[in-house]
């Protein structure tokens, strides 16, 4: 399809979920450009993450279709929609606590090699991986953290970490829910900034709610409330639509 | 067989009285799950409670001669056995359940399964298997001619009254400000506290009136079914699968279940008798397939495993390598110190336990029907053997393949649902396999199948010789023990290591997490057969006991005792359980009592089980000497605590 001449890799229609009779998603229709940094913003419970559970189908949508670079994903399974190389991250940070930061790494770069399944062959095979570990660890400022649990890592650098799990997959798409929330400044930055040098090759869907870093990065900002898309464009003309205001407000009431 | 009226009728009945009592049950483990979050496994013992209370109560004067106390009939059992035994349920709570509560739910089916073994162990060792009968009230005695069939009217009473208390429970809880409270407890325990109310004596009177539910369905029962301290075990497998159907959010699923499953039971009987004991289980795995959430139910929350998880990879403990070779050395030298038939025992036991030790520890999976794959799989190398004359390793194979198919079967319906579900599916999922072999001609029903002969291992060493046996046994051993570290630490177990510490982010990274744990159960079942196998070639024998629930309930001991989760637990496990049980056997009927009390203080004070508090101890002190390391290399710092 791709519009007018334009290229998308996303394109969700009328995308509702509905749960025990209350719609937290209704009719939302999403095109992301490939290549480009995408925000969608909102007030609590605007169903921001429950988009990103549909896109990525975590959760299945009521109504409404999702393609990704053209193929229709809405009847995929989660470990196949990500296979296919639309990765998501959470809104809480995920790691695996209790594995070494190195082998949060490796286990998502274990996937290419294709021996996920092979009960017989001994986890050293997996050392091959050693060196692109190192490389993405030293990507994300995580080398002297290597050995260490990553449930004893502060939460700035779980975020990271994470970050470079979802990298070592390599995903043509990249969803992240709310990426810089509970960091420091200096961690917000350092993040803003790894995120705008990753999504030179790829495209980055991203929930945000620090405006500052949306309005660094973002090419197109969706905003969202109640469930509703609310407008669309770039930071300038987002953020002076009387309706965004209104609703961030109304947010905040509620 | 021709069908009269006479027996549709008479089967419809006996339907809907085993309904009626599905739903008086299914609906106290419905409110005690709903709202408490605990599978009462130990449902069916405080049916049998009931029952018993009402016997008591008649022979009063026979229990104690010289009190001169009157003997209570039914009427007074009716009023005053419910509140006993709920009562008596109120302080389980108070002492066991509630220390429970905020530990995964695999922890609170153990403790109950633990009461459960204590509280049949003790009828059973005091009064014997053997069932007492219990006289019909006179008032409900006799029938009504219906003309059609002859309808007693003791069982009409029973189904007016289940009707009635079910429906009454339903309206207290979904239609009273009281049931409000008791929702909203167990949802938010915090805004309930903020109102004032005292949230655990809420839960405890919760517990309390669940299980006088149990109590009274067992006065009922007691003129009609047999009052033995077995009568309540059958009974929850089937309540618990009844659940499962209805969908467990829900109470009136599990009153209208209970009910049409009594019916369709009995229904069976009538037109394909074989499978009447198995038709509630079979109907539960065709559900599963249909509609995984149950037939009322709305819960589809995925949650991840069990957090029972203790072994530190980088612990000596751990280390594989070091711990075979070990194995082999004390394996090797044990025969000449030790009864080898008692050590052939203990291998076996050690073999199953860590193929379960595989699914519940590795993976989280509180599978509870591993005596399916164990005991399938010690009838078919028995028969193989006896039958058709394979030679042992044939056998074994056969009765590996049986079970690896079942357990890939198994897994498939069971790992749609998750958590406390998985556990009551498999289990009921293993009943239709015993009930199978119970009544399937070619398993000589309880006699089992007997002179199974060792014969020739690969036509040459004979395994009469018991010696040659036990190092045949040793080596399956060792090669079990060294299968699952490699299947622990292989790609295939990391992923699944990182499943079971986050599954979502499994899935996010693209790993299909039910095949990895649908692998992982067939693989566990697979060796659990080997376990079956070679326990059925070594020891002559196929017998009901080992496919029997309380087999299950064995390995799972075992486990937790040796330390769930770690490399070494289900080896000591195996050894500390099968000694108790062998030097403990001049107790009898108390062995059971026994166990209990073992599973229940390992619930309750010791999780990680031995190996588990072996390894705490050595990572604290490896921690303590870093420490101690750390401050010597670097004098300047240590002096200066503030930095
Ligand atoms: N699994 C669920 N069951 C029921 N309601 C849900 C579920 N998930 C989300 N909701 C509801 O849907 C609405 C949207 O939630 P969502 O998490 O998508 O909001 P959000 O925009 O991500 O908010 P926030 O900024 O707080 O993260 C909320 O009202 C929430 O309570
Ligand atoms: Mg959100």
């Amino acid at each position: 399809m791709g519009g007018e001449g334009e290229d998308y890799i996303v394109e969700a229609t009328g995308l509702s979920k509905q749960f025990m009779g209350f719609l937290a998603v209704q009719n939302v229709d999403l095109r992301v450009r490939r290549n480009s940094i995408h925000a969608l913003i909102g007030p609590n419970g605007a169903g921001k993450t429950t988009t990103f559970n549909l896109l990525t189908k975590f959760l299945a949508p009521t109504t409404g279709t999702i393609r990704f670079n053209g193929e229709d994903i809405t009847a995929l399974e989660p470990a196949q929609v990500a296979r296919k190389g639309m990765v998501r991250s959470f809104q809480i940070s995920a790691v695996f606590p209790r594995m070494t930061v190195a082998d949060n790494v490796r286990i998502a770069l274990q996937r290419k090699l294709g021996t996920a399944y092979h009960f017989w062959r001994s986890a050293r095979s997996l050392r091959v991986l050693d060196q692109r570990v190192e490389e993405l660890l030293a990507a994300v400022g995580l080398s002297d953290d290597r050995d260490r649990h990553a449930s004893e890592l502060p939460y700035g650098r779980k975020r990271a970490l994470e970050l470079a799990t979802t990298l070592a997959l390599e995903p043509e798409m990249l969803l992240l829910d709310e990426p810089t929330s509970g960091l420091g400044h200096e961690d917000v930055d350092r993040m803003a900034e790894l995120i705008g040098s990753v999504a030179r090759q790829r495209t980055v869907l991203m929930v945000e709610h620090n405006l500052s870093v949306v309005a660094r990065l973002a090419d197109t900002i969706t905003v969202l409330a109640r469930g509703q898309v609310l407008c669309e464009g770039d930071y300038a003309t987002v953020s002076e639509d009387p309706r965004v205001i209104d609703a961030y407000i109304g947010g905040v009431d509620a | 067989m021709t069908i009269t009226p006479q027996l549709l009728f008479g089967q419809l009945l006996v339907g809907l009285i085993n309904g009626s009592f599905y739903a008086m049950m299914s609906l106290g483990v419905a409110v005690i799950f709903g709202l408490l979050r605990i599978g009462n496994f130990v449902h069916g013992a405080q049916y049998m409670l009931g029952a018993f209370g009402a016997w008591f109560l008649l022979q009063l004067p026979t229990l104690f001669p010289g009190l001169g106390l009157p003997s209570l009939g039914y009427w007074w059992a009716l009023a005053i056995v419910p509140l006993a035994v709920g009562a008596i349920g109120a302080l389980t709570e108070r002492f066991f359940i509630r220390k429970v509560y905020d530990l995964e739910h695999a922890y609170g089916l153990l403790l109950t399964i633990g009461l459960t073994m204590v509280l049949e162990g003790i009828f059973n060792a005091r009064f014997g298997a053997a069932g007492m009968q219990y006289e019909v009230p006179a008032l409900l005695k006799g029938g009504v001619n219906l003309g059609f069939m002859f309808l007693p009217v003791y069982r009409l009473w029973v189904i007016v009254a289940a009707l009635v208390v079910c429906f009454g429970t339903w309206f207290l809880i979904e239609r009273t400000k009281l049931g409000s409270y008791l929702r909203a407890a167990t949802e938010n325990p915090d805004i309930v506290r903020s109102f004032g109310i005292n949230v655990p004596r809420l839960l405890m009177l919760t517990y309390g009136f669940g299980v006088g539910l149990a109590g009274l369905a067992g006065v009922m029962a007691a003129p009609i079914y047999q009052v033995s301290p077995q009568m309540g075990q059958n009974m929850v497998i089937v309540v618990f699968a009844v659940v499962v159907i209805g969908g467990m959010g829900s109470i009136l699923g599990a009153v209208v279940s209970g009910l049409a499953l009594g019916v369709i039971e009995g229904l069976t009987k009538v037109f394909y008798p074989q499978a009447a004991s198995t038709a509630i289980f079979l109907i539960m795995a065709v559900v599963l397939i249909w509609r995984p959430a149950g037939l009322f139910g709305k819960d589809t929350a995925v949650h991840s495993g069990a957090e029972v998880v203790t072994a530190r990879s980088e612990s000596i403990l751990e280390n594989g390598r070091l711990w075979f070779v070990v194995l082999a050395a004390i394996g090797a030298a044990v025969p000449f110190f030790v009864y080898p038939v008692f050590a052939m025992k203990v291998l076996c036991l050690a073999l199953f336990a860590s193929a379960y030790n595989l699914i519940f520890g590795y993976v989280g999976l509180l599978a509870f029907g591993h005596a399916a794959f164990y005991g399938a799989s010690a009838y078919v190398a028995a028969y193989a053997a006896a039958q058709w004359g394979l030679p042992p390793e044939l056998s074994i194979l056969s009765g590996i393949a049986v079970a690896t198919a079942l357990g890939a079967l198994f897994g498939w319906l069971a790992i749609r649902r998750q958590g406390l579900y998985f556990a009551m599916i498999t289990m009921a999922l293993a009943q239709i396999v015993y009930f199978y072999i119970l009544q399937a001609p070619w398993t000589h029903g309880e006699d089992g199948i007997q002179g199974v002969p060792r014969g020739k291992l690969f036509g040459l060493i004979d395994l009469n010789d018991t010696m040659a046996m036990y190092f045949f046994v040793l080596v399956v051993f060792l090669a079990g023990f060294a299968f699952v570290y490699r299947v622990v630490h292989s790609p295939f177990g990391q992923v699944l290591k990182s499943i079971r510490e986050n599954e979502p982010r499994a899935i996010s990274l693209g790993y299909s997490a039910d095949r990895f744990k649908l692998i992982a159960f067939t693989l566990s079942a697979m060796l659990a057969g080997l376990a079956g196998g070679t326990n059925a070639i070594v020891f002559q024998i196929a017998s009901l006991a080992d496919v029997h629930f309380s087999t299950s309930a064995d390995v799972l001991l075992m486990t937790l005792v040796g330390g769930v989760g770690t490399l070494l637990g289900p080896v000591v496990g195996a050894v500390i359980v099968a000694t108790l049980q062998k030097e403990l056997a001049f107790l009898g009927g108390w062995v059971l009592v026994i166990q209990g009390a073992i599973f229940i203080l390992f619930v309750l004070f010791v999780r990680k089980g031995v190996v588990g508090a072996i390894e705490d101890f050595l990572s604290r002190r490896a921690v303590r000497r870093r420490n101690a390391e750390a401050s010597a290399a670097s004098p300047a710092r240590a002096a200066k605590p503030g930095t």
